[in-house]
């Protein structure tokens, strides 16, 4: 199981952040890039990398056979997935193991079983995990029969994709009448997007949060908690903010080690192995049921990192090479708290909007406390190709609020030319009184926050932004008359094209 | 010679001059100005009587953007002679005549829910656009005939390609 050498089949900012891990330890890497990628960062950074085709990623990022090729090719001994891409695709980590290759997370048992939702809330009923009151998800139930089951569970609930993700294939249900026409046109839709038209019911928790555990597991069986994550700041399904802990945790340690033991019994129900995170739902009353299990790396790992002081990269690199866990239950103590913030290419202002172009500038906040994951650089392009991360800013406080004014500081000081960013979303998220109060829900974005209603409550300089207007508007005009004089060189062009080539000779 | 402007930052026109020695008076009032271009004219350093500002300033067709302080500025930038002529134009601004719908940036068609003909109201979707794996409706800016559809689903888009036109 030992190796010297590890693939990372992914790019962006996971690519850097598993190739760090693995130079720290003296491991030699390997990089896969399709044609958008070839000045992306995790192509400079690897010690090798090899070109893995066009920019779309079912003709590159995708493609298990070239990565495969890749490995043999390299000679690579592991492939660490990242997120996204391959990471949850039970078949790739198959793949790698019929080719003697070590796959950097957990046995494909594992990610078939937690992969299809339905079947995974059934192992989780049995485990004595609580799930959300509703259907079992692993029976494929009739319209008719749903229906009656509903009366059962009340409204309003959720009628889910057994084979879903990202939101899709879900539909919220207010009343019985609503719920036929529901029913269907979830199956379709996830009929159009799994291939699976399976669907389940569950009772809508209202105001709920989602907060999830991270987890370690070793192949001897050892199993901890590294506390939770807070990531009720969404929108669309897609997380824009996260911290650990959780505020709404905050110092109820007996909550907390409640939870994480739960999360450590999922685990356990399905053999896990590597680096997991059981996501669930929390009610006001600090009730809490199990949504999924994400089967890798998360996006937002870094915050669990910062406060308890273990690199979970390195962790995932140990175990897979048959290790032991570096760490006990008791060893894990979250000290201080950290927020990340995920920097997107999309227009606050717009929508969100995706943006894409290129970066004449990205420059990144440093100082104290303050960690950024990025895999582009200035001089990069940001493609419509992939999804929109730029970066993830992350910091560290002794407490909440330092870590709130921290953020706030390291975002004034992040400069990105070329394309729109949520920075400023952030930036008014983080003078918000609700989230500073650790007082939010999932649906705080999409139902009470406004870019205009927060841009209220804050200190306005419209006469500076006039001044500013004014004199970049000046200079342009200014500049554009100049370059129109340029024609009345006193010599002739041809001339002057002379003198500049033998002047570079 | 001064160089007057009358600058636009939502309901409000603010009489800009520039005067000599970096002076420059915003409604009456005189503020000693340093500005310093840093990066492709794109990221100021500006300094207002002593007040330094760290600045983002970009461009579209019809204003200028100023990001400071995490807040976003749209300025409209209008000189003094211009300002005269379109007065005397009488220039209004008329939800009538011709929108085009560009696509504000490359990416698939997968729908075009409308056909040359159809009766639309604002706030209908007209195109709906996929980019870095979202699906974004683009949708009537008012209500409007639908006169020309120049996509069908399935085409790649340049940014800022003619996609629809509305009248």
């Amino acid at each position: 199981m030992t190796f010297n050498k590890v693939l990372i089949a992914n790019r962006g900012e996971i690519a850097v952040r598993i190739i760090r891990a693995c130079r720290e330890l003296g491991l030699k890497t390997v990089a896969v890039y399709s044609d958008a990628d070839r000045r992306a960062l995790h192509v400079r950074y690897a010690s090798e990398a090899y070109h893995i085709g066009p920019p779309p990623s079912s003709e590159s990022y995708l493609r298990m056979e070239k990565l495969i090729d890749v490995a043999r090719k390299s000679g690579a001994e592991a492939i660490h997935p990242g997120y996204g891409f391959l990471a949850e695709r039970a078949e790739f980590a198959q793949l790698c193991a019929d080719e003697g290759i070590t796959f950097i997370g957990p046995p494909p048992s594992a990610i078939t079983r937690m992969g299809d939702k339905g079947m995974a809330r059934k192992i989780m009923m049995d485990a004595g995990v609580p799930v959300v009151p509703g259907t079992p998800g692993d029976k494929k139930l009739g319209n008719d029969e749903l229906i009656r089951a509903a009366e059962k569970i009340g409204f309003p609930l959720l009628v889910k994709a057994s084979a879903g993700g990202g939101g899709k294939g879900m539909r919220t249900v207010r009343s019985s009448e609503e719920l036929p026409a529901a029913i269907e046109s979830a199956r379709r839709e996830a009929k159009s997007a799994f291939g699976d038209d399976n669907v389940y019911l569950e009772r809508l928790v209202e105001g709920a949060r989602h907060i999830e555990i991270q987890i370690l597991a070793d192949a001897e069986g050892n199993v901890i908690h590294l506390g939770e994550r807070e990531c009720s700041i969404q929108r669309r399904h897609q997380k824009l903010l996260e911290e650990s802990p959780s505020p709404f945790v905050d110092d109820d340690e007996e909550f907390r080690q409640k939870m994480g033991a739960v999360g450590v019994l999922a685990a356990r129900a399905v053999d896990y192995v590597n680096a997991g995170t059981i996501e669930c739902l929390v009610d006001k009353d600090k009730n809490f049921y199990f949504l999924e299990m994400n089967t890798r790396l998360q996006v937002e790992h870094p915050v669990t990192e910062l406060v308890t002081g273990i690199d979970i990269v390195t962790e995932q690199l140990r175990i897979a090479r048959g290790r032991a866990l570096g760490y006990t239950q008791n060893d894990v103590k979250l000290r201080g708290w950290a927020i990340e913030c995920r920097v997107n290419a999309e227009d606050p202002y717009n929508n969100f909007m995706p943006s894409t172009g290129y970066l004449n500038k990205h420059a990144v906040p440093t100082g104290p406390g303050v960690r950024v994951d990025t895999g582009i650089d200035t001089g990069a392009t940001i493609s419509p190709y992939y999804d929109p991360m730029i970066s993830k800013v992350i910091v560290w406080g002794e407490t909440r609020a330092q870590a709130i004014l921290r953020m706030r500081r390291a975002l004034d000081e992040y400069k990105i030319l070329g394309v729109l960013t949520n920075i400023p979303f952030h930036q008014n998220l983080l003078s918000q009184h609700r989230f500073m109060a650790g007082n939010f829900d999932t649906k705080f974005v999409e139902e009470r926050f406004s870019m205009e209603e927060a841009e209220e409550s804050r200190d306005t300089f419209p006469e500076i932004a006039a001044i500013l207007a004014t004199l970049a508007a000046h200079r342009q005009t200014e500049r554009a008359a100049h370059i129109i004089q340029r024609g009345k060189r006193d010599t002739s062009n041809w001339k002057w094209v002379g003198r500049y080539e033998r002047m570079h000779r | 010679m001064n160089q007057r402007y009358v600058t636009t930052i939502g309901e409000h026109q603010y009489a800009v001059e520039l005067l000599k020695d970096n002076k420059v008076r915003v409604d009456g009032q005189v503020y000693s100005v340093d500005y310093e271009a840093m990066t492709g004219q794109q990221l100021v350093s500006l300094v207002v009587d002593g007040h330094s500002f760290d600045c983002h300033v970009y461009q579209d067709e019809d204003n200028w953007h100023v990001l400071m302080r995490g807040r976003l500025y749209t300025a409209e930038v209008v000189d003094e002679r211009e300002m005269r002529l379109r007065a005397a134009a009488g220039e209004g601004h008329d939800d009538s005549g011709l929108f085009i719908l560009k696509a504000p940036m490359p990416g698939l068609v997968v729908n075009v829910p409308v056909k040359p003909g159809d009766q639309v109201k604002k706030g209908d979707v007209l195109v709906i656009l996929e980019s870095m794996k979202m699906q974004n409706e683009l949708k009537a800016p008012r209500d409007g005939l639908v006169t020309a559809v120049d996509v069908n689903a399935g085409d790649s888009v340049e940014q800022k390609q003619v996609m629809l036109s509305l009248e």
